[in-house]
C-alpha cells in the first residue's frame, strides 16, 4: 500500500516536472519562431526568412494578402500580413515594438510620426529599390533614406457628377446655396463620417495648409503665439462647418461604410474623402465621380502628399532584414509587384519606374493635380502626436451634437484643446 | 499540518506560484518603478526619473477625474441592476417552472460572448435598431441613438454590462439557493410564514456568501471594464463614457506618456483594492452560519 502511494507520488512529480519543462521549452520556441524557418536552402534558389508586415490602411488589407500569396508562388518566400487596424494602428504598433515583437516591415506616416519612431529604422540608403523613388518623395531622417513611399495620396471633395457641378462649389456662398438646394431635394449635400480623420482630421488640414508656412504656423500654435480663432482661414473653415452642421445628416450618425454606401447610391452628393475611398465605390458601374478642392478661403487645390511609407525594423534579425529588403525590391521592381501597387492597391506611384496608367477617376484627379502642381501639403502630419484622435475629434463631436454651439465657439474650443494637448 | 503534507502542498502550489509571480507580482513591481519616471515609450529614448511628479500631474488632470466620476456612476448603476436582475432570474428559475432549464441557458448565454463582440452587437442595436423602433412606434423620446448622446451613452453601457453579467451572477445565486435546506423553508411554511417573510428572513440571510461573491465580482468587473467600453462607445461621445481603464490606456498610448499612465494605473489599483476589500469585509460580517 505504502509503496503504491510512494510510486504514485513519484509519478505525479515526474509529470509536473515534465510539464514545466515542456512549458519552458515552448515559450523559448515561440520567441524564436518568427525567424527560425532559417535560410538553409532546400532547392536551388535562395530561401529567405519568413517576415511580417504591419500597415495602417484598411483599404488595401485584402489586396496585400493576395500579394503575399503571389510572392510565395513566385519566389517561394513567405510574408505574413498582420491585420490592419485603422485608427488603432499607432497604439498597436507602439505596443508591439515596445514588447520587442515588432513587425519586420511596417508603415509610418510622414512628418511627426516618422520622427517619432526614428530609432527603429533600418538605413536603406544603399538598397537598389530606393534609386527609383521620385525626387523628394522618400522618407528621410538625418539625411538617410529610411522609408519607401507607398504612393501619393490626395483628398478633397469627392462628388457625384450627376448631382453636383464643381462650378457651384467655389466659395462659401455658392457652397451654402448648393447645400440648401440639395437639402430641399432630399439629398444629403456633404457627408462627413464619425471616424476621427474623416470627421475632422482631413478637413481641418485645408486651413492649415493654406498658411504661408504651415509647419511654422503649427509651431506657433504649439507655443500659444497664434490662435485659430484669430486666423482668417480658420474662421472661414468654421463657417463651412456651420453649414455642414445645419444642412447635412449629423456626421456622428454616419460611419465610413454608410458614408460611402450613401454616396454610391446617390443619397449623398459629396463626401470629403480621398482617392483611397475608390475601393469602396469600384463596384458601382453607373457612378460618375470626380474630386474637387474644398473651397475654403478661395482654395482651388487638392491636398496631396505622400501619406507615409514602408520602413524596415532595425530590431529584426539580420536574415529578416535581408528578406525584407528582398521583398521591397520585388514589390517595387517586379512586374507583379508594380502591377499590384497600381491596380490592386490603387496607389498613385511615387516611383519613377512605375507607370501610372489606367488609374481610377479619383486617383486620376490627384495624379493630374500633382503633375500641374495644383496641390497643398498635408500639414496634419506635423500636428502633435495623437491630437486628432484624442483632442480635436471630441471637440468636433461636441460641435455636431450640441445644436447651440456656434462656429466661433467651436474654434475657441479647438484652440483650448490644442493648448492642452501641445503642452 | 504534518510535515509530509506540507511538502506535497508546497510542491503542488509551486507551478501556480511561479506563474503568478512572473505574470503578476514582478510586472507589478516594475510598474511601480515606471510610475516614477518620464518616458514616451520609444526604447531608445531616455527614461528620466521625476520622483512624484507623475502623481502630482494626475491631480491636475480634469479628464482623469471626470473619468473617475463616470466610473463611479457606472459601477453603482451596474451593481444594482446586475444583482437585482441576477437574483430575480435565480428566484425565477428555482421556482420549479417547467421551462426553468431553458431559461437558465438563455439567461447565461450572453456571458459566453466576448465583451468586444457584445459591444459591437449592441452598437448595432442602439444605432440602427433603436432608430428603427423609434420610427415605427413614434416613441422617439426613448428610442433614438443612445450612443451619440453624452447623457444616455453611459446608460447604454450599463444595459450591455447588465446583459452580460446578470446571467453569471444568477448561476452563483442559484448555487446559494440550492444550498438552503428544504426543511427550513417547509418548517417556516408550516409555521405560517408567507413568501415575503421566507425570502427576507431565511433565504437572504443564508444567501449572504453568494452576495459577497456576486457583489465583489460586479464591483471589480465594473471598475475594470474596458472591452465593452471600447467596442460600444470608445469613450465617446466627447469623453462622456471614458472609464478608468480607458483613460489610462489613452494616457499611455494616445499621448505616449508612459510614466503618468503608469502612475494612474497604480492609483487605480489602490482604489479598486480599497473599494472591493471594504465591500468584502462588510458583507462577510453579515454572513450567518446555520
Amino acid at each position: 500500500m505504502k509503496r503504491t502511494k510512494r510510486a504514485f507520488g513519484f509519478l505525479a512529480m515526474m509529470v509536473l516536472i515534465a510539464s514545466l519543462v515542456a512549458c519552458g521549452g515552448k515559450t523559448s520556441n515561440d520567441s524564436a519562431d518568427s525567424g527560425s524557418d532559417s535560410p538553409k536552402t532546400s532547392d536551388g534558389t535562395e530561401k529567405q526568412a519568413k517576415i511580417s508586415l504591419f500597415q495602417s490602411k484598411v483599404e488595401i488589407a485584402e489586396a496585400l494578402e493576395k500579394l503575399a500569396n503571389k510572392y510565395k508562388e513566385e519566389t517561394g518566400n513567405e510574408i505574413e500580413v498582420w491585420g490592419s487596424a485603422g485608427d488603432a494602428y499607432m497604439t498597436q504598433l507602439q505596443a508591439k515594438l515596445a514588447a520587442k515583437e515588432g513587425p519586420t516591415i511596417f508603415s509610418v506616416a510622414s512628418g511627426a510620426e516618422t520622427e517619432k519612431f526614428k530609432s527603429y529604422y533600418y538605413d536603406m540608403s544603399n538598397e537598389d529599390y530606393v534609386k527609383n523613388i521620385a525626387p523628394h518623395m522618400a522618407l528621410e531622417v538625418d539625411g538617410k533614406i529610411v522609408g519607401v513611399p507607398t504612393g501619393v495620396e490626395g483628398f478633397g471633395l469627392v462628388y457625384n457628377k450627376s448631382l453636383v457641378d464643381p462650378k457651384d462649389v467655389t466659395d462659401l456662398a455658392s457652397f451654402t446655396k448648393t447645400m440648401e438646394s440639395m437639402k430641399a431635394k432630399g439629398i444629403n449635400g456633404l457627408s462627413l463620417s464619425q471616424e476621427a480623420y474623416f470627421l475632422v482630421g482631413h478637413i481641418l488640414n485645408t486651413p492649415f495648409a493654406l498658411q504661408a508656412d504651415p509647419q511654422a504656423f503649427i509651431e506657433k500654435l504649439n507655443k500659444g503665439e497664434v490662435k485659430m480663432a484669430d486666423t482668417k482661414e480658420f474662421q472661414e473653415f468654421a463657417k463651412f462647418m456651420e453649414v455642414i452642421k445645419k444642412d447635412s445628416v449629423n456626421p456622428m450618425e454616419v460611419t465610413y461604410d454608410t458614408q460611402m454606401g450613401d454616396f454610391a447610391t446617390g443619397k449623398t452628393a459629396m463626401v470629403h474623402q480621398g482617392n483611397w475611398s475608390y475601393g469602396m465605390l469600384a463596384d458601382y458601374d453607373n457612378l460618375d465621380i470626380g474630386m474637387m478642392p474644398l473651397p475654403i478661403a478661395g482654395n482651388n487645390k487638392l491636398s496631396v502628399d505622400i501619406p507615409g511609407g514602408w520602413v524596415i525594423n532595425n530590431g529584426a534579425k539580420p536574415e529578416e532584414i535581408k528578406a525584407a529588403n528582398a521583398f521591397l525590391n520585388w514589390l517595387y521592381t517586379s512586374e507583379t509587384g508594380k502591377n499590384a501597387i497600381v491596380k490592386e492597391f490603387k496607389f498613385i506611384p511615387a516611383m519613377t519606374n512605375i507607370e501610372a496608367d489606367g488609374l481610377d477617376p479619383l486617383s486620376q484627379a490627384v495624379f493630374e493635380a500633382t503633375k500641374s502642381g495644383q496641390t497643398i501639403p498635408w500639414a496634419m502630419n506635423h500636428f502633435p502626436e495623437g491630437i486628432i484622435v484624442n483632442d480635436l475629434t471630441p471637440v468636433t463631436a461636441d460641435f455636431f451634437l450640441n445644436a447651440n454651439m456656434t462656429g466661433e465657439q467651436y474654434l475657441k474650443n479647438l484652440d483650448a484643446a490644442w493648448a492642452k494637448a501641445a503642452k | 499540518m504534518k510535515r509530509k503534507d506540507k511538502f506535497w502542498f508546497g510542491l503542488f502550489t509551486m507551478p501556480l506560484f511561479i506563474i503568478f509571480t512572473t505574470v503578476v507580482i514582478i510586472p507589478f513591481i516594475i510598474g511601480v518603478a515606471y510610475s516614477f519616471i518620464s518616458w514616451d515609450g520609444i526604447a531608445s529614448n531616455p527614461k528620466v526619473f521625476v520622483g512624484l511628479d507623475n502623481y502630482v500631474t494626475i491631480f491636475h488632470d480634469e479628464r482623469f477625474f471626470s473619468s473617475a466620476r463616470h466610473t463611479l456612476e457606472f459601477t453603482l448603476l451596474a451593481l444594482v441592476s446586475v444583482n437585482l436582475l441576477g437574483l430575480a432570474f435565480s428566484l425565477l428559475v428555482t421556482n420549479g417552472l417547467r421551462t426553468s432549464k431553458l431559461a437558465r441557458t438563455f439567461f447565461f448565454m450572453p456571458n459566453l460572448i466576448g465583451g468586444l463582440i457584445l459591444g459591437y452587437i449592441w452598437k448595432f442595436i442602439f444605432t440602427d435598431g433603436f432608430k428603427f423602433l423609434g420610427g415605427k412606434t413614434g416613441l422617439e423620446e426613448i428610442f433614438f441613438n443612445w450612443l451619440i448622446s453624452p447623457r444616455f451613452a453611459l446608460y447604454a453601457l450599463v444595459i450591455v454590462f447588465t446583459w452580460q453579467m446578470a446571467g453569471y451572477t444568477m448561476i452563483i445565486y442559484i448555487a446559494g439557493i440550492q444550498g438552503i435546506p428544504d426543511e427550513l423553508l417547509e418548517a417556516a411554511k408550516v409555521d405560517g410564514a408567507n413568501w415575503w417573510h421566507r425570502l427576507t428572513k431565511i433565504t437572504f440571510p443564508l444567501l449572504m456568501p453568494s452576495f459577497t461573491i456576486c457583489l465583489f465580482m460586479t464591483l471589480s468587473g465594473a471598475f475594470k471594464i474596458y472591452d465593452v467600453n471600447l467596442s460600444l462607445t470608445n469613450g465617446g461621445p466627447v469623453h462622456s463614457t471614458e472609464m478608468f481603464a480607458m483613460n489610462i490606456f489613452n494616457e499611455i498610448f494616445g499621448y505616449g506618456r508612459y510614466g503618468v499612465g503608469q502612475a494612474k494605473a497604480i492609483l487605480f489599483f489602490l482604489i479598486v483594492a480599497l473599494v472591493t476589500l471594504t465591500q468584502v469585509i462588510i458583507t462577510k460580517k453579515k454572513e450567518v452560519q446555520m
